[in-house]
């Protein structure tokens, strides 16, 4: 098959959504397919930006080339499921959070004046509008296929991604407590530094690049955590490895994650995990006490459960190894039947 | 987001001043509301969207169109036909050459021939035989930047009419059943038949009549309860006890709940239709009683598992006295369509559910024309940059997919 895989890219970044377009191209390719990933240029702001940018991908006409059909268009996250094609599967990551749940919360980007709220509606528009085109829907998370129902109507079939393949070590006697991914505030990594300052035997390590790694690093220092925290920035495959296997458990807890591939990450390098209760998409996977810690949204809480894991590194080690088994049952070659199936 | 409010409230009397004063707390909880005092064409102070809530009744709703004339919004169109309404802002206020020109927009010459019959008294005034021929809405829409309805046969009406502004039809909000207390009891009577509001020709009183007459062949101890004041075009003067109707003159609000919750089934007629909507229906929807209406206008649009649709045709008296016997004489099929009744009334009916569609209408509309107009703009400013002129077949094709999301204009 001709297959388009489409998803918008946020300039000189590369999070999860851009790993999970490489990757599905990649695994596309191995069975056989001729795979084009399309990408254009994603900017949210100011205002209405975002509306032009849907209506940019409504624009690409992706139907044939040279005369030949594309056979497929897969879709992956907001506006690049307002493509039109007569084969269009939508494996949606996330809507435009900021005109939904996140809309008049914390972590919003409108205001109340007309224009704002206007621009919130016409995003709903071209959501029921684009989204409802699709011949089949699957989201990647039970939490992204509900807000989906909630906000359009429509169903979604859950479909969960795998996690990156990486060359992963036997784990070894962890050292400290590991954050990996894009540092912005969303992802709540002050958590777990606030918990670092309640419990001066934790040691952590924040792996990744993003908006909020300058507060965050002065947060650290503000708490008195130099020489407990290391920031390493940007890592490499081999480097991350390297990280999970050395770790005593990996912490995640964004609020009300879509999905989240750390988790799954942790678990193939037989880690637990310490989330919190608010954190959406990961408590589909991780299990209180069974393959990590589910704990409150406070400092005091992440503090406790990462301080139980250090003390209690059998136990750790075993909830890790059960992880895993959650992980391994993600297989691609599941995902590529049930994308292409449709 | 503040929104400026404009409608009829109590204690004035009407169906929308109830409406209303149900529907504002609920919306008060979701936006920003400022309410226009009476008489008050200009909006409250900082406000950014008005909502004028329009009837055909000129006495309640002439001053919130002049308010619409000095500042457009959207429109709440409780009725369609406005004939009445801009005859008393016109004739009324001794402008005769505004109720010609208003005439002339609806119906051209023809219009304004008509309209000089009609101010030289050479012709019955139009909006008492035919209004709903000549009805005078685009004296609002013209100033609505955006309309909503009630019904889809007003929203098909309006697309009828020319208006090409966004249209949301938003379902009446039902009333929540109130502590009923005493329910009259009607002891030996069934079954119990109501019809409520204002009783005049359109309501069908004398159809009604005619087939509860025959109903009463087969139901001996029917009893057809009449409630509200009579209009002169009906006369009740010989409907007694004696041929199984009781007329209740003077009901306030917690007297007609009980007399409808001691229904057994609710008749709201109606023929002809100004496009309006029935606070009854409503009512009567929240209490699980089941429905017998004409099927027209927004009565047809009702579920058929809640509203039994009689047909407004010459054989109209003989398949009203049939449905009203059929659900009458079937248990299970009353205890059904109430069931669905009060289900309709939780759901699509639900207060907080109309209050939502409000808030999405006001939102949509009260900056969606500049949202569309920015996203345009960058299109236009990047195609006259490397010479697409706005006339060119490669503006149109960008035009139309805007439209298919929702950001054409």
């Amino acid at each position: 098959m001709r297959i388009a895989v489409c998803a918008p890219q946020v300039l000189f970044e590369r999070g999860g959504t851009e790993i999970l377009a490489e990757s599905l191209s990649v695994q596309l390719r191995q069975r056989g397919h001729e795979v084009e990933e399309i990408r254009l240029p994603f900017k949210w702001y100011p205002g209405a930006a975002v509306l032009r940018e849907a209506l940019q991908w409504r624009l690409l006409d992706l139907d044939q080339t040279h005369s030949d059909p594309v056979d497929l268009v897969i879709a992956t996250k907001f506006p690049s499921y307002a493509i039109r094609h007569p084969n269009k599967v939508v494996w949606l990551v996330h809507q435009f959070r900021q005109a939904y749940e996140l809309d008049r919360a914390e972590y919003g980007q409108f205001g109340e004046d007309p224009f704002d709220r206007a621009t919130v509606r016409a995003v709903h528009r071209v959501d029921r509008k684009t989204l409802a085109e699709a011949r089949r829907l699957f989201a990647i998370s039970k939490n992204v296929a509900d807000r989906l129902k909630s906000s359009t109507g429509l169903h979604a079939e859950v479909l969960p991604p795998p996690p990156q393949q990486l060359a992963y070590r036997p784990p070894q006697d962890g050292e400290y407590i590991l954050s990996v991914g894009r540092l912005d505030r969303a992802k709540r990594v002050d958590l777990l530094l606030e918990a670092a300052a309640l419990d001066d035997g934790l040691e952590l390590v924040v792996a990744g690049e993003g908006p909020d790694r300058e507060r965050l690093e002065r947060l650290s220092r503000e708490h008195g955590l130099d020489g407990r925290v290391t920031f390493p920035g940007r890592v490499t495959d081999d480097e991350l490895a390297d990280l999970y296997a050395k770790c005593i458990a990996v912490f995640y807890a964004p609020f009300d994650e879509d999905f989240g591939l750390v988790p799954y990450e942790a678990f193939l390098a037989e880690k637990p995990v310490v989330t919190t209760r608010d954190a959406g998409g990961p408590l589909e996977v991780v299990v209180d006490r069974q393959n990590g810690l589910v704990c409150e949204p406070a400092a005091a809480g992440v503090a406790e459960a990462c301080a139980w894991l250090a003390a209690h590194q059998e136990e750790a080690r075993a909830w890790g190894r059960s992880g895993k088994q959650v992980a391994e049952r993600i297989t691609w070659d599941a995902v590529v039947d049930r994308l292409l199936a449709a | 987001m503040k929104v400026a409010y404009f409608s009829p409230l109590p204690p004035e009397r009407s169906g929308i001043s109830d409406y209303s004063a149900l529907l504002l707390p609920a919306l008060g909880e979701r936006i920003d509301v400022r309410v226009a005092k009476r008489g008050k064409t200009k909006p409250p102070r900082g406000t950014d969207v008005a909502l004028y809530h329009v009837g055909n009744n000129p006495d309640a709703h002439a001053w919130i169109v002049d308010a619409l004339r000095r500042r457009p919004g959207l429109v709440v169109l409780h009725d369609f036909v406005l004939h009445h309404l801009v005859a008393g802002m016109t004739l009324g206020r001794g402008d005769a050459e505004g109720y010609l020109d208003a005439m002339q927009r609806d119906a051209g010459v023809v219009g304004r021939l008509l309209a000089h019959g009609v101010v030289d008294q050479l012709l019955p005034p139009i909006w008492e035989e035919r209004a709903e021929d000549f009805p005078l809405t685009s004296v609002v829409l013209d100033r609505a930047d955006g309309v909503i309805c009630h019904s889809r046969y007003v929203e098909a009406k309006l697309i009828g009419y020319g208006y090409d502004g966004p249209i949301r039809v938003v379902p009446m909000p039902a009333w929540p059943s109130p502590e009923l207390g005493e329910v009259p009891e009607h002891e030996g009577r069934f079954p119990v038949i109501g019809c409520f509001g204002y009783l005049n020709g359109a309501k069908r009183v004398p159809q009604l009549l005619a087939a509860f007459e025959r109903l009463r062949s087969r139901f001996p101890e029917a009893l057809l309860v009449l409630g509200g004041s009579t209009a002169p075009d009906v006369k009740l003067d010989t409907v007694g006890q004696e041929r199984g109707v009781l007329r209740l003159e003077h009901l306030d609000e917690q007297a007609l709940w009980r007399s409808l919750a001691a229904c057994d089934i609710v008749a709201s007629l109606r023929s002809p239709t100004m496009g309006e909507t029935s606070g009854m229906v409503v009512r009567t929807l929240s209490l699980g009683k089941p429905l017998v209406v004409s099927d027209i206008g927004w009565f047809s649009e009702l579920p058929d598992a809640v509203a039994a649709k009689v047909p407004v045709d010459d054989r109209e008296i003989e398949a009203l006295a049939g449905v009203l016997e059929r659900i009458s004489g079937d248990d299970g099929l009353r205890r059904r369509m109430g069931e669905a009744a009060a289900d309709a009334a939780r759901t699509e009916h639900d207060l907080g559910h109309v209050a939502d569609l409000y808030v999405q209408a006001l939102e949509e509309i009260g900056g969606g024309s500049n949202v569309r107009d920015a996203v345009v703009r960058d299109v236009a400013e990047a195609a006259h940059e490397v010479g697409i002129d706005e006339n060119d077949p490669e503006l149109s094709e960008v035009a139309a997919r805007a439209r298919e999301v929702g950001l054409g204009n």
